[in-house]
């Protein structure tokens, strides 16, 4: 019941980047990150961060919205930016305390490495919220095909993260209802280690298992209704196509890796 | 005695700009949603009388989830106060009092189980009350007693080994052992059977009758309702709709097919009936199968003709 933004809702919107095959996507969120990567001083980050902010609006998601979804994970750049903060030394010293000192050059690097890390979520968010999880797999089960050769099983790999985003947040939904309901018995949901609060947990985690378990059931015999037989001669409703606005989006993102090794470079 | 007063309720985050219209008013579309559902409940005023059996109609999303966990205490009221027995639920003792009070049977109760035997599942709630062994038992006793179900054989058994209908029974009983003066079912007979549909409807009739607890059923089978209950609520889309009797809420059939509710079965077809011009010789007040049956069998034979 809660509604929660996270990482990897789909969020509804005709745009280009919507338009786009998920194969471009999701070879272009690895792109971006070597973008962002190569990124070596702040004008190049600054251009990369504009850039992405750019797909953001491109892909008609709410700057809002985008950065709501990555908030659940923003303890990351937290975390890092203070490691950095502390670390990093060199320059003229702001603050003296006891061991710790913050100096110029870690405020600059904990303001650098925050920027690159929220432009890598940023991009890996708007992946999936342009993207459903269908075609996400599709994707990836495309791209592995190659390596289906060499035994790799790609299509089943595919159809295992298909199956875990699709029941995500099923699981999420159910365990809450089943928190509600075992909170109704005035159960006591804490991880401390005795005795009430295992069975607390217990009262939570065998349920959810219990239903895991059902639906993997149902799933299975739906599956074998419809004479699932593996990926071998299994085609698709609409198969994946690229179009020019693939070839404009690859050209794009090769772009902005020349322009920012160059300032990274230059300046 | 529950009472409901000028309840609105939102699973959002409310800001300050919310705060201070200090009423529900709405919020742009959100993922895909309408900004109709930014108030999961909006305005709700009602009272729960001790030693009533009352429905609560609507469809999915109409907000009986949630009212639900108002009532007990597990959700606090955005706006407006939730009151048991004249105490505030927002404050946190009342609510855990009331909690233990309430208690509330989840639709489908029996993916709850979790325990390792019947006993062990029954005993939680008692468990977590803080009883004594003797008088964890006692309750489990007679908790299984009031489902019907035998402690001495069935206790020791594995609740997953159990039939549908069993552990459902099974999951009533763990609620019933904590001894609630009210109780709240949320779609109690949904993905029974006909035969279990009717036994464990029977069931939450005999416990009202002679244990005198207050029930609160939530439905969408009108004829349940209709049979059941003293008073009916009708949800939709978080407001109230209507309330008031079975008698009152079903007499305009047309108000409730707006919100695509319907009315019992034999509702429709004396409407209708009456509709075509068919008058019968109805008793005044609600009919039931039965009633309208004797009615058109009465009706027919007095005038074979027509």
């Amino acid at each position: 019941m809660a509604e929660q933004a996270l990482f990897g809702r789909y969020w509804e919107a005709d745009s280009v980047i919507h338009s786009l095959d998920p194969r471009t996507k999701l070879v272009g969120v690895i792109f971006m990150m070597a973008v962002a990567f190569s990124a070596g001083n702040f004008p190049a980050i600054i251009l990369v961060a504009i850039a992405t902010i750019a797909f953001c609006l491109i892909g008609s998601v709410p700057i809002s919205q985008a950065l709501r979804s990555i908030a659940p994970l923003s303890f990351i750049i937290v975390l890092t930016a203070l490691f950095n903060l502390f670390w990093v030394q060199g320059g003229a010293v702001y603050v003296q305390w006891g061991p710790l000192q913050i100096s110029e050059e870690g405020v600059r690097m904990a303001i650098f490495i925050s920027i690159r890390l929220t432009i890598l979520l940023l991009s890996g968010s708007l992946l999936t919220l342009t993207t459903t999880t269908l075609d996400i797999t599709e994707a990836l089960e495309r791209l592995l095909a190659p390596l289906a050769r060499i035994d790799v099983p790609a299509h089943e790999f595919a159809l295992i993260l298909g199956i875990a985003l699709r029941f995500l947040p099923q699981f999420a939904e159910e365990l809450h209802t089943i928190r509600i309901a075992q909170l109704a018995r005035g159960a006591k949901l804490t991880t401390s280690p005795t005795r009430s609060g295992i069975a607390g947990l217990t009262s939570l985690l065998v349920p959810l298992f219990a239903s895991a378990f059902r639906h993997a059931d149902t799933l299975a015999s739906a599956m074998e209704a419809r004479c699932y037989h593996g990926a071998q001669g299994r085609t698709r409703l609409q198969p994946l196509a690229f179009t020019r606005n693939d070839t404009l989006a690859a050209c794009v993102l090769v772009g902005l890796l020349v322009v920012t090794i160059v300032i990274s470079q230059l300046l | 005695m529950i009472e409901f007063d000028g309840v609105s309720f939102t699973y959002e985050a409310v800001t300050r700009k919310h705060r201070k219209g200090r009423s529900a008013d709405t919020k742009p579309a959100d993922w895909g949603r309408s900004p109709d559902d930014f108030w999961a409940l909006s305005d709700l005023s009602f009272r729960l009388e001790d030693g009533e059996l009352f429905g609560i109609a609507g469809h999915t999303g109409s907000g009986k989830s949630t009212l639900i966990q108002l009532a007990n205490g597990l959700l606090q009221p955005t706006y407006g106060r939730v009151l048991a027995n004249g105490h505030d639920l927002a404050d946190k003792k009342a609510a855990a009092e009331t909690r233990r009070d309430v208690g509330v049977v989840f639709q489908y109760p029996e993916r709850q189980l979790f325990a390792a035997t019947v006993f062990d599942d029954v005993a939680f709630g008692p468990r977590n009350l803080g009883l004594s062994p003797e008088e964890v038992e006692a309750r489990v006793r007679e908790g299984l007693a009031l489902v019907h179900l035998d402690a001495d054989t069935l206790g020791p058994r594995n609740p997953f080994a159990l039939s549908g209908g069993q552990q459902r029974r099974v999951a009533f009983a763990g609620v019933l052992a904590m001894r609630p003066t009210t109780l709240i079912l949320d779609e109690p007979v949904a993905g029974l059977d006909p035969k279990a549909r009717r036994t464990f409807l029977d069931l939450v009739l005999e416990l009202h009758r002679e244990q005198g607890l207050t029930v609160v059923i939530v439905s969408h089978n009108m004829d349940d309702l209709a049979a059941l209950c003293d008073r009916v609520l009708v949800l939709n889309n978080g407001h109230m709709h209507a309330i008031g009797t079975p008698q009152e809420v079903f007499a305009d059939e047309k108000r409730m097919r707006s919100i695509g509710l319907g009315v019992p079965h034999a509702v429709s077809l004396a409407n209708s009936l009456t509709a075509q011009g068919v008058k019968l010789p109805l008793q005044p007040g609600l009919p039931t199968l039965e009633t309208l049956a004797d009615a058109i069998a009465a009706r027919y034979q007095a005038s074979p003709a027509e």
